[in-house]
């Protein structure tokens, strides 16, 4: 017997076809009656399946092809190629009791609709839209203003919200017919640190509640680390690896970087190398040499304080788009 | 079909409420709406001085104004241009509760505003209207009101294509303006002018509730049939845009 999916996704493609023509005056008109026509891939065969429960986060740069993917996932987007099922039905037909089982929550917009409405009128009005129970919809809305801490938002006018504000409200409306399945794109987008951290928090407290299916894009690696135990890259609209994060920063750094401050005026010992910085310094040393290396300073140099760490995450992600010119 | 009525409703309240915060705003578009039918009045008054069937006519065309407005430019197309329609395509109801329940609800308050001010216009005027003649025209005006919609909700739907909506509707605004009884009755074309102009969809969305509330001659009969097949015509043009619409809305994205 196979396994239920919750999303699966085979040879999706999309394709858009962009008009173009050159720059001047005389091109302008002459795409009058000559238009050129360019088609672009967004997504080229890519193939995903993901288990209900699970939380995958999609990497890339801009214009990789994530929101694309997404978009398609959640019914927006009509794929040009290939099949998409989530929850075991077609995204693209739009049926009402899939829909109640899907959220998409955008971190640009995370609240639609009116925004002179009070946050209360606006979750009653997606209540019954969504067609929750009474009863049900009391429940999950406690548990929401508890979780998200939105309780002194109710009443207030969605437009007086700030975007720390907006982002929990929206999460309650997307979040108070309990979906199975959470498209989020960018959620932390714009917030501050706080805000962002709470967010993920209950991002995280939600989905292990709820056992709810997770499908999370982010330019931020923290949302994706703290979020995601695997991860999906995709660059040009090809999916390039699909596994854990640490696979795939494995792949590109064999190093760690080791960070030692020194007693005043100290060098570092003969034949270790780095760079300094505000009276510290950093080296990159190979993963078999971490402990050597430390051996090395701490007999060589009188250390006052030392530590190992990855490179920051940001750092290896920048090295992989790098890789690929765009 | 009842949760359809519910959800309708649920939509018509909220659209009212949040309209609510545009108060002023409210007040520029019913100013815009009623001010050409009162420039009408008051011109045709003084080329027909003491005639009761042209203030009659203005009056109840100032009503018919007001209570049909539609805005679909504004506030539909606007869904598409920034994306937010995209929200409404993850709901589990007929995208076009959207645009129609914010009608009933920009309607509602044009009709706050303007009615006052057609009441007031019709006491200093002292027009005489007939219970019967009212009772001919109500159908008419519920047609028109949809006939409206139908018709700006078509004009707002090339924003799929176009990102110049506003220039396609402004043609419209005029259209109906120049043909639909506002610059001129209809009844005082010349007849072959007019009968083409009752022909038209435009005499269906504004004059032809007027000519019945006044108690002019109208045929009851063809004005219906008109005004059905209009209904008719414009609803499908509506789906088939909407339809090709949404097709090219979701193959390149909101």
């Amino acid at each position: 017997m196979t396994e239920p999916l919750g999303i699966r996704a085979e040879s999706l493609s999309m394709t858009y076809r962009v008009p173009v023509r050159e720059s001047g005056l005389g091109a302008a008109f002459r795409s009058l009656w000559r238009r050129q026509i360019r088609t672009v891939t967004a997504l080229d065969a890519v193939d995903l399946q993901v288990r209900p429960g699970e939380s995958v986060g999609l990497i890339g740069p801009n214009g990789a092809g994530k929101t694309t993917l997404m978009k398609i996932l959640a019914g927006i987007l009509k794929p040009t190629g290939g099949t998409a099922r989530v929850l075991d039905q077609d995204p693209f037909q739009r049926r009402p009791e899939q829909l109640r089982r899907i959220a998409l929550v955008r971190g640009s917009q995370p609240l639609g609709g009116a925004p002179e409405l009070t946050v209360m009128d606006s979750l009653r009005y997606q209540g019954l839209v969504f067609d929750v129970p009474p009863a049900r919809f009391t429940q999950n809305l406690d548990e929401l203003v508890e979780l998200l801490g939105i309780g002194r938002l109710l009443d207030r006018q969605v437009r007086a919200l700030s975007l720390g504000e907006r982002m929990r409200a929206g999460l309650a409306m997307a979040l108070v017919y309990r979906p199975q399945v959470l498209f989020l794109d960018e959620p932390t987008i714009g917030l501050d640190v706080s805000a962002a951290v709470r967010t993920r928090e209950f991002l995280r407290k939600y989905v292990v509640h709820t056992g709810a299916t997770m499908i999370l894009t982010s330019h931020y690696m923290t949302d994706v680390a703290e979020l995601c135990p695997r991860v999906v890259l995709i660059n040009h609209g090809t999916k390039l690896y699909d596994g854990d994060l640490t696979g795939l920063t494995d792949r590109v750094r064999h190093d760690k970087l080791v960070e030692v401050r020194l007693a005043d005026g100290a060098a570092l010992p003969d034949g270790l190398e780095g760079v300094e910085k505000n009276g510290r310094y950093e080296l990159s040393v190979a993963r078999d040499q971490v402990a050597p290396t430390i051996g090395r300073l701490l007999a060589g140099a009188t250390v006052l304080d030392l530590s190992v760490r990855e490179a920051p995450l940001d750092v290896l992600m920048d090295e992989i788009y790098r890789r690929e010119p765009r | 079909m009842t949760r359809l009525l519910q959800l309708f409703r649920l939509g018509v309240v909220r659209q009212f409420l949040s309209w609510s915060g545009a108060w002023w705003f409210v007040v520029a578009l019913a100013a815009g709406q009623i001010l050409p039918p009162l420039i009408g009045l008051a011109v045709w008054r003084t080329v027909f001085p003491g005639s009761a069937q042209v203030s009659t006519y203005y009056l109840a065309l100032l009503f018919t104004v007001a209570t049909t407005a539609s805005y679909e430019n504004h506030t539909f197309s606007q869904g598409i241009y920034k994306g937010t329609l995209a929200d409404e395509l993850v709901k589990p109801q007929p995208v076009i509760m959207l645009p129609l329940s914010e009608n009933v609800a920009v309607r509602a308050w044009i009709g706050l505003v303007a009615v006052p001010v057609i009441v007031l216009v019709g006491a200093m005027l002292t027009v005489p209207f007939e219970p019967g003649a009212l009772l001919v025209a109500l159908p008419f005006w519920l047609g028109a009101g949809l006939l409206r919609f139908l018709f700006t909700w078509c004009l707002a739907m090339t924003a799929f294509w176009s990102e110049r909506v506003h220039a396609i509707t402004a043609f419209g605004t005029t259209t109906l303006y120049l043909l639909g009884g506002n610059a001129v009755p209809i009844n005082l074309l010349p007849s072959f002018w007019g009968d083409l102009a009752r022909l038209l969809p435009f005499y269906s969305m504004l004059g032809l509730p007027a000519d019945a509330a006044a108690g002019q001659a109208v045929q009851a009969g063809t004005a219906a049939i008109v005004q059905i097949g209009w209904l008719v015509l414009l609803g499908l043009a509506a789906r088939t845009l909407w339809l090709r619409g949404l097709r090219r809305f979701t193959a390149v994205g909101g």
